[in-house]
């Protein structure tokens, strides 16, 4: 018998200019949860997909059921029972549930003894077992497209569980849901470890490892900072450990000093794409100096005041002034040079080209002025120095500076990008939606700081989170929106976390 | 009248949708195919050159090479397309300038051998493969029904290979696992790269299909419309095909819808030709009818086209 099912020893893996893991060993006992916690960029999807067979390590071995192994490729993996839900969702959209299950281990039957076809309907049945006995709740018939997130995460649960997977690994498995979400997801693990299956857990969430993880390896910049026994370590000491330094929440800031008004809406009114009105009447007024928060539950109309106001979606009421001027008829361009800066909620659709290089990012709302464009043709060496400037004054970190692709980039690093473009265009009016969604604690921390700065330089700040711990440490003033309706407003330090969890779930008395 | 046009109608639609069925196995791997035009005329080359020169060395009638020349086009669409996925899958080349080129290199190619394999071969002058048309059959009894009987008279015996084969590809398509692993491809390829298959073999395969069932319509171009190999087998329908399919929707059904519409429009002129008494220098507005046609079903029909999702994208194993 064997100790360890999983054991990697003294791995090392480097790609060109940076050592993704540095003899990192981790031995994981049959039928835990254990947890690999690290910042973005710490090496842990590195090291996972070292395991999963996606890299070949430069120096280490791989241990599997007490028997060294060389893992070639992810087909290779799933024959040792390995199997992975990745980050990004490996499903072909117009196909059902089963059969993106199947898809390469088909089950053939013959027509007349002959004639191969694949049996569908008793893969239907086997997937729709399955999903019932670990509580999956997926309809083996359904079509992709149609699946939420959540249910599409649980097909991907599915296709390992069909393959007989003992060794399941979840590459940031809870970065796309909702609180909700998230707790049936873990009781779904946690289910799946009654079963007998052991799983590995890539996160940087320490509330959830918290609540299911037996152990935790801490990888901190490629190296492995020590390993955990989840039940006797705080939070704290484990966000200490990653981050490397004493990381706090509980943001010091001083008292606001509210200036003039800078943004007035009045009667704001948005329809969707099914001319359905979404906010219905929405009129509040941001100061400068002041950090407006409006808080809600996703989907109640908060998003589109923000994509309103940007110039993103069209009104079908109402006025929206900035410094007095009325800007609703603007195009986007002319509402960012009347003085608007935009941190959109979907970094990588409006607020980035991933296909671009960073410096090529960083000036895309500048990129036609002087000195970027000279007489119409962009000056790369310009374009670049300035990009070089930000990355060093926002200590956004990428392998290759300048000519880093975006998509190459972490979240935390693409979210730095864009906050950096954006405060640079020193706009009066900032509009940050969900800014620190998807990021680990030290790069959530560093955004939550940028944006007080904003604000003591006399910035008036619009912050539309779902994040209710986010809008209670650093707002001034809070808005709570329900239904397309502005509930209440009111002064940060007159509401408890309790009462705006109230309004937000439209309970008013 | 309606005789001739349901019959006219159906030898010009049934080869136009075993070519778009090609083209729907390639497209819906992944893999943009503008080649279907180059295919089908280099296939129909390879097919008319191993009748006339087993014909003429061996002395057997060419009719009676029916059916080897058939098979033969389609290798011969088969060996062509190999340009176009190793273009395409392996080399990661552009899939619309690939199509284009070959296409033309095709077209180019083709006329030049034939021209020369006729001076050095048989000693004749000409830019032309003679090799007739093919023998007519009419099914007995279905053939006295009223109207429709016209789809079972004066029959090519290929319209009945291509619906066999037809059949045969919807079933694979549709049923059988490498048409749920070819179909992903075009959807998603990591979702089969991680179900560990190889995703460049299955386009491959796709792509080979694509001609030979190209080669198989350009041979039947031959035996039919032009009674020769020549040049003039270049006459857009690859393209036609291609438009086809996405009037189908890149599906096999509506797809025989669309290619029977563009038969019978193009029946369905020369017997209106026929009735006006338009002299016969009329008959090449005639032939843009289907054509025409074409643009007119564009406006209607493109807002509810869902090409596959990753038509066209170059598959690279490394990106996310």
């Amino acid at each position: 018998m064997y100790e360890y099912i999983v054991e990697m020893k003294n791995i090392t893996k480097r790609f060109p200019g940076i050592v993704a893991n540095d003899n990192i060993t981790i031995q994981i006992k049959k039928g835990e949860i254990y947890a690999i916690l690290g910042e973005n960029g710490a090496g842990k999807s590195t090291l996972m997909s070292i395991l999963f067979g996606m890299y070949e390590p430069d120096e280490g071995e791989i241990w599997i059921r007490g028997e060294r192994v060389k893992i070639l490729s992810p087909n290779h993996a799933a024959k040792l029972n390995i199997g992975m839900v990745h980050q990004h969702f490996k499903l072909v959209h117009n196909y059902t549930v089963t059969e993106n299950i199947i898809l390469g281990v088909e089950p053939i039957k013959k027509l007349g003894g002959l004639i191969p076809y694949v049996d569908i309907d008793d893969a239907n049945k086997r997937v729709a077992e399955l999903s019932k006995r670990y509580g999956l709740q997926v309809d083996p018939r359904q079509k992709i497209e149609n699946m939420t997130v959540s249910l599409q995460q649980r097909v991907e649960i599915l296709k390992m569980l069909y393959r007989e997977a003992e060794i399941l690994i979840f590459d940031e498995p809870t970065a796309l849901l909702t609180p909700q979400e998230t707790d049936y997801l873990l009781d779904i693990i946690e289910e799946l470890r009654r079963g007998g299956k052991t799983i590995i857990l890539i996160s940087h969430k320490l509330e959830e490892i918290k609540r299911v993880a037996d152990r935790c390896a801490i990888l901190r910049k490629g190296k492995l900072i020590e390993v955990l026994d989840v039940k006797e370590t705080s939070t704290k000491t484990m966000a200490n450990l990653m981050v490397g330094r004493e990381v706090s929440l509980d943001i010091d800031k001083k008292p606001a000093q509210f200036g003039h008004v800078v943004l007035e809406v009045e009667d704001l009114r948005v329809k969707n794409q099914d001319k359905v009105e979404v906010v219905k009447g929405v009129s509040f007024k941001v100061h400068s100096g002041e950090i407006f928060a409006i808080a809600g539950v996703a989907g109640n109309g908060q998003v589109e005041i923000a994509d309103a106001i940007a110039g993103l979606t069209d009104i079908s009421g109402g006025t929206i002034k900035l410094n007095g001027v009325d800007i609703s008829k603007y195009s986007i361009r002319e509402r960012t040079i009347e003085g608007i800066s935009y941190i959109p909620e979907d970094r990588q659709s409006y607020g980035l080209i991933l296909d671009f290089t960073l410096a090529e990012n960083l000036a895309l709302k500048d990129y036609y002025k002087e000195p970027f464009c000279q007489k119409g043709f962009l000056n790369k060496e310009v374009i670049d120095e300035y990009g070089k400037k930000l990355i060093e004054k926002y200590d956004i970190r990428s392998s290759l500076g300048v000519d880093t692709q975006v998509r190459q980039m972490s979240g935390g690093n693409q979210q730095k990008a864009i906050v950096a473009r954006e405060i640079e265009l020193d706009s009066p009016l900032m509009i940050f939606v969900q800014p620190t969604r998807g990021l680990d604690i030290g790069a959530i921390e560093n955004i939550r700081k940028m944006i007080i700065e904003e604000r003591d330089k006399g910035k008036a700040i619009l912050l539309v989170s779902l994040e209710l711990d986010e809008i209670m440490s650093i707002a001034d003033t809070i808005a709570i929106i329900y239904n397309g309706e502005i509930q209440k407003v009111s002064p940060a330090e007159e509401l408890t976390t309790k009462e705006v969890g109230e309004y937000m779930m439209g309970v008013t008395a | 009248m309606i005789d001739t046009l349901i019959i006219d109608g159906l030898s010009f639609a049934l080869p136009l949708f075993i070519m778009a069925i090609g083209g729907i196995y390639s497209e819906r791997s992944g893999i943009t195919n503008l080649a279907l035009e180059g295919l089908q005329g280099f296939g129909a080359f390879f097919g008319a050159l191993w009748a006339v020169t087993i014909s003429y060395y061996f002395d057997i009638p060419i009719q009676k090479l029916y059916y080897l020349a058939l098979l033969l086009s389609m290798v011969g669409g088969m060996l062509f397309s190999m340009i176009h996925a190793l273009l395409c899958i392996k080399f990661k080349a552009n899939q619309v300038i690939s199509g284009v080129v070959i296409n033309i290199l095709s077209m180019a190619l083709t006329t030049f051998l034939t021209t020369q394999i006729n001076i050095v071969a048989f000693g004749e002058l000409s830019d032309k493969f003679q090799i007739g048309t093919s023998v007519r059959f009419t099914i007995p009894g279905l053939s006295k029904l009223p109207v429709l009987g016209a789809a079972f008279k004066n029959l090519y015996p290929f319209e009945i290979v291509i619906l066999f084969i037809a059949l045969i590809a919807a079933y694979v398509l549709n049923k059988t696992g490498f048409g749920l692993r070819l179909r992903a491809c075009g959807d998603n390829p990591h979702s089969v790269d991680a179900a560990g298959v190889d995703v460049y073999k299955v386009q491959f395969k796709a792509v080979l299909i694509s001609g030979a069932l190209s080669g198989l319509a350009g041979i039947c171009y031959t035996y039919s419309i032009l009674t020769h190999f020549s040049p003039s087998i270049y006459m857009g329908y690859g393209y036609l095909s291609i438009a086809a399919l996405i009037f189908g929707n890149w599906k096999i059904l509506p797809t025989l819808g669309a290619c029977l519409i563009f038969g019978f429009a193009r029946s369905g002129g020369y017997v209106l030709g026929q009735i006006l008494k338009m002299p016969s220098t009329f008959s090449d507005l005639i032939m843009t009818l289907p054509y025409v046609l074409t643009l007119l079903l564009l406006i209607f029909f493109s807002k509810s086209n869902r090409p596959p999702r990753a038509l066209g994208e170059i598959y690279d194993k490394g990106k996310r």
